[in-house]
């Protein structure tokens, strides 16, 4: 019996610590756009842990969570506006929705395995865009649609004016997401999330072990996506507008790379993958001021595009890193 | 219902067909070989296009201001020629990609080898976005497709540029066909497809000999990307829906066999402009969905399509 104490590490009480003050700062030292951009970016940790949950736990490849993300911001978008429902029901139901097309995919997953699976999720990230402007009464058809309601602050909360409502959605977001990744470290520490990790070891000896492969299955692709969904909801309160063009696979694909790059089959993975996408993004925004270096330039201007360094990175650290960023302090573990 | 109609769908149909066929053509040859799906194939046949591009109209400036691109020394080629030379880049990069990171990876995970060909697929994919833009770009036509350029049969049009297509299509297939039977290298590719380690046994050098197939199936995807490019227009991400035609198309067929990746091509690119044509919720844009399904159906019910081989699993 393993017990609680030497599940935190060392290593991952100082990162808790590190993030929590970095969490607690930002709202007192940023504008209300700067503070957006820092929401944005905490509540995308929820897609890539959804990737997590399916391809580093469950052991299914998806490359296709953007459409996930995608249908929990329809839904959401539709619940809260055309159904007049409040923020905190349509956010749920909004995951809810996407969990359960989730669960479609899932379905087939059954028999379609590893690098099929990979393919066919694929194919979807690509179908997504084209699909979304079928519906144009819920996705808004190729414009996209702008969301009336407005997630404001209520009476009790202190200060008023846009900046209160930004440092509510803030919190709110930020909540979410640690409710988000305590939820997940439970499920995947349960009982069934050890059958989710046999499952992805060995499913013929899971099945022998008594596990129903089925519903396992079905239920990891489910809570994976319904993560994915609780990011797009998350992301529909904190801009109100949702559009097919945000989908693009490419999204699916840098989500998936953010997943592998941050480490697959832990928690934190999911945390430090998007760590890494933001600090990539923020040195390339600061190398690309520069003008004049020529050739050299050109390239240092490529790592402004989180897309190539994040393609780059998942292929060097294929090589150096199996487990990705999160097991390179680590025996590693997940190494077969 | 309007047969000539009918017909003349079916004869536009062909161009695409064609397409699809060789882009799928190249996944089912490392495929095959390597036991993976190269998913940046369609990235990769898009700059062996904008070589062809570069080679035609000399270094191009991005559409905003000078680049890298300049550095590429750039002189005008006539279209055949630009698009040999383009075929010939990619197999360079294809082999260059199979020795640098799919070899040293040995027979690693599935994981692994989707997290190599996916980063490629992102690296590639934003590396052309910022060397010649986002923006689509005319690429001349191989083939005249004028107004006037077509037979007339049974009242409908084909086109000279479908029958180019096929042309150059069947041409590669024979050429591939007589390499693949009556030549050494032919031998040794087919007895590593068979089984790599026993090839081994017999002294075939199992490396060099994937490295071939690659560089094959990159020559494939260039084609494929080069004679596609006049009509969906040269940008960064144009193959990646014909990627998901040609995986829906190798999956029809078979992921392991070349016939089926030519059968699979030719039903997929029908059913593309078939369906829309009759089905209005699909139209146009949507006609990837029926692509998809049908890959999943196939994968579902008979997961080595046409003429794959079926694969026992030891328990």
């Amino acid at each position: 019996m393993i017990s609680v104490e030497r599940r935190v590490s060392r290593m991952s009480a100082f990162g808790i610590a590190v993030l929590c003050v970095a969490l607690a700062v930002i709202p007192f030292l940023t504008t209300t756009t700067s503070l957006r951009q820092a929401s944005q970016i905490i509540v995308s940790v929820l897609a890539v842990l959804g990737v997590n949950v399916a391809t580093g736990y469950g052991g299914m490849i998806s490359l296709g969570h953007g459409v996930f993300v995608g249908v929990g911001a329809f839904a959401t978008g539709y619940y809260v506006d055309d159904l007049s429902m409040p923020w905190l029901l349509a956010i749920t139901l909004g995951a809810a929705t996407a969990g359960i097309a989730g669960a479609f995919v899932g379905i087939p997953a059954l028999r379609i395995k590893g690098i099929h699976l990979a393919l066919v999720t694929l194919g979807l990230a690509i179908v997504f865009r084209p699909l979304s402007k079928r519906f144009p009464s819920i996705t808004g058809g190729v414009s996209g649609r702008s969301i009336e309601a407005r997630f404001d602050a209520p009476g009790w909360w202190p200060g008023d004016g846009r900046m209160a409502s930004s440092v509510y959605r803030y919190v709110f977001c930020v909540l979410i997401v640690v409710l988000a990744l305590w939820a997940t470290w439970n499920v995947v520490n349960s009982r069934f999330g050890r059958s989710m990790r046999a499952l992805r070891d060995n499913d013929t000896a899971a099945a022998v072990y008594g596990i129903d492969l089925v519903s396992a299955r079905v239920t990891t692709f489910a809570i994976s996506a319904g993560l994915a969904g609780l990011c797009g909801a998350l992301q529909v309160v904190l801009v109100p507008f949702v559009s097919q063009d945000k989908f693009p696979a490419q999204e699916s694909l840098v989500i998936y790379a953010s997943a592998v790059v941050g480490g697959l089959g832990t928690i934190w993975g999911s945390v430090l993958g998007v760590v890494a996408r933001t600090v990539v993004a923020k040195a390339g925004d600061a190398v690309a001021g520069f003008d004049g270096l020529g050739p050299i330039g050109e390239f240092f201007d490529l790592l402004d595009e989180s897309a190539f360094v994040f393609g780059l990175g998942l292929i060097v650290l294929t090589f150096l890193f199996p487990t990705g960023l999160a097991g390179i302090g680590r025996k590693d573990r997940l190494r077969k | 219902m309007d047969y000539v109609l009918l017909l003349q769908r079916i004869f536009d149909a062909l161009f695409n067909s064609a397409i699809y066929s060789s882009l799928a053509l190249a996944l089912v040859i490392i495929f095959r070989s390597t036991g993976l799906l190269n998913f940046a194939q369609g990235e990769m046949a898009t700059f062996s296009a904008y070589i062809a591009f570069v080679l035609l109209a000399g270094p191009q400036p991005r559409l905003t201001g000078g680049g890298l691109a300049g550095i590429i020394p750039g002189v005008p080629f006539t279209i055949p020629l630009a698009i040999t030379g383009a075929v010939i880049c990619g197999m360079a990069a294809g082999a260059v990609t199979e020795r640098a990171l799919i070899r040293p990876l040995g027979g690693a995970s599935d994981l692994a080898l989707v997290n190599i060909t996916i980063g490629l697929l992102l690296a590639v994919n934003s590396l052309m976005a910022q060397w010649w833009g986002t923006g689509p770009r005319f690429f001349p036509a191989i083939f005249p497709t004028g107004a006037g350029q077509h037979f007339t049969i049974l009242g409908a049009r084909l086109r000279y540029s479908t029958v180019g297509v096929w042309a150059i299509l069947l041409s590669v297939l024979v050429l591939l066909v007589l390499l693949l039977r009556h030549t050494k290298a032919g031998l040794a590719f087919r007895a590593v497809s068979i089984s790599p380690s026993n090839a081994e046994l017999v002294g075939i050098r199992v490396g060099p000999t994937l490295m071939y197939g690659w560089a094959l199936a990159s020559g494939f995807g260039a084609l494929a990307a080069c004679l596609s490019a006049n009509s969906v227009l040269l940008e960064p991400s144009m193959m990646l829906r014909v990627l998901v035609y040609a995986f829906a198309a190798a999956t029809l067929g078979g992921l392991d066999s070349p016939k089926g990746a030519l059968v699979g091509g030719l039903i997929i690119g029908l059913s593309q402009t078939l369906i829309p044509a009759y089905v209005p919720f699909i139209g146009f844009e949507l006609s990837v969905l029926p692509a998809l399904l049908a890959m999943v159906v196939i994968l579902l019910i008979r997961p080595a399509g046409l003429y794959g081989t079926k694969r026992i699993e030891r328990v």
